[in-house]
């Protein structure tokens, strides 16, 4: 693959054998917790989650490496494509006609017994291991030190698009006026740096699809739905090994 | 002789023309049933609400008209009610579809009605109100 060749200034290649004894212990033992969240679903997808869906092994030991964690989880069966949240995206955050931070996949199924169709919102899904960032030969996108956001500084964008490429989640898009990459960053220069606790999707949803919060925080409505053993939770593209903070769920 | 011949053609002819017609106008009654397929759009964008699937399952006209719904196309939609809300209170859909109703219950399998903004875009114009 390209993007293992790319240079990774500065950031670390995960290696798990270099992981202090301790730690892995401890990793095993968090890992051992959240393979019983998948029980419900498949013991293979469990492994595959534990080892690259979540923070890296490392920071994962006890606790989510930001404070606050921000996290969605989507409950994808409640999507019915109101696009209700697209058009907020929209407004809070100046979206051009022909980019988009969010927006809804549609899947068609026939043969299904009952309901035949299904809506999936897809946006940034903010990774702990974000290949845009490995990629970005400037670091203009970075992730926020705080709360984990992937940001993007446009002036220091040169617009070679390597990070487009990047996304597994293809999540990003060229300004043709600012001549810069742009994309979600859980609406945090429109919202959440003004006070405003909740992205313009999650806020705009009628359906409550869209659940965003802090998933450090055990109180938490993202941090309850991803620790809980009754349901399946799962993420997108998990083979590509970024890690998302974007988490799906049914019921 | 010749005449004979002819008439007896034209007369095959226009027979399966009538014929053709006729199985035109049936297959067009066929897909028209009642009000056509109606798509609401308010208060979200958009629920598909079908005659046909509804009147295949055998069900008259007055069980629905016009005491829950009246006769007029997407008259329900501009009551304040006519939300999932109203629909759990079992009015409108609800009526039936509820959890001790007749059909699926309203909570449950969305995107069966909730056709969305791409259903909506997808759908033919004399379905679009």
């Amino acid at each position: 693959m390209i993007l293992n060749k790319i240079k990774t200034e500065g950031l670390k290649k995960e290696d798990p054998g270099i992981i202090p004894a301790m730690e892995r212990r401890a990793f095993l033992k968090m890992g051992l917790l959240i393979t019983g969240v998948f029980a419900g679903g498949s013991i293979l997808s469990a492994t595959s989650i534990v080892e690259k869906a979540f923070a890296s092994s490392r920071e994962f030991a006890d606790k989510y490496p930001y404070k606050p964690h921000y996290s969605m989880v989507i409950h994808q069966d409640r999507c019915i494509d109101c696009e209700l949240c697209m058009t907020a995206c929209v407004k809070a955050n100046n979206v051009p006609t022909y980019g988009y931070r969010t927006r809804i996949l549609e899947r068609d199924d026939p043969k299904a017994s009952e309901r035949k169709r299904e809506f999936i919102p897809v946006l940034c899904n903010q990774c702990n291991n974000p290949p845009c960032v490995l990629g970005c030969p400037t670091k203009a996108t970075y992730k926020n030190p705080a709360n984990g956001i992937v940001m993007m500084e446009s002036k220091k964008c040169i617009g070679c698009k390597t990070c487009m490429a990047a996304c597994p989640y293809n999540a990003r898009y060229f300004n043709e006026e600012t001549m810069a990459v742009e994309k979600c960053d859980f609406c945090f220069n429109s919202r959440l740096s003004k006070g405003e606790k909740l992205t313009a999707c999650a806020e705009a949803c009628p359906a409550k699809a869209r659940i965003f919060g802090d998933l450090s925080d055990p109180a938490s409505e993202v941090y309850q739905s991803v620790h809980n053993l009754e349901k399946t939770v799962w993420v997108l593209r998990p083979e590509a090994g970024a890690k998302p903070n974007v988490f799906y769920m049914k019921g | 002789m010749r005449t004979k011949k002819l008439s007896v053609l034209i007369l095959i002819l226009a027979v399966a023309a009538m014929i053709t017609v006729y199985e035109g106008l049936v297959v067009a009654e066929d897909d028209i049933v009642g009000g056509g397929e109606i798509i609401y759009t308010k208060p979200v964008k958009s629920v598909l609400f079908s005659h046909k699937s509804h009147a295949a399952m055998g069900m008259d006209c007055n069980v629905c008209h016009d005491k829950i719904f009246q006769m007029e196309a997407l008259s329900a939609q501009n009551k304040a009610d006519f939300n999932m809300k109203g629909l759990y209170d079992k009015k409108y859909c609800g009526s039936c579809h509820a959890k001790d109703g007749m059909a699926f219950a309203s909570d449950t399998q969305c995107a069966r009605c909730h056709i969305g903004t791409k259903g909506f875009n997808k759908a033919p114009k004399e379905a679009k109100k």
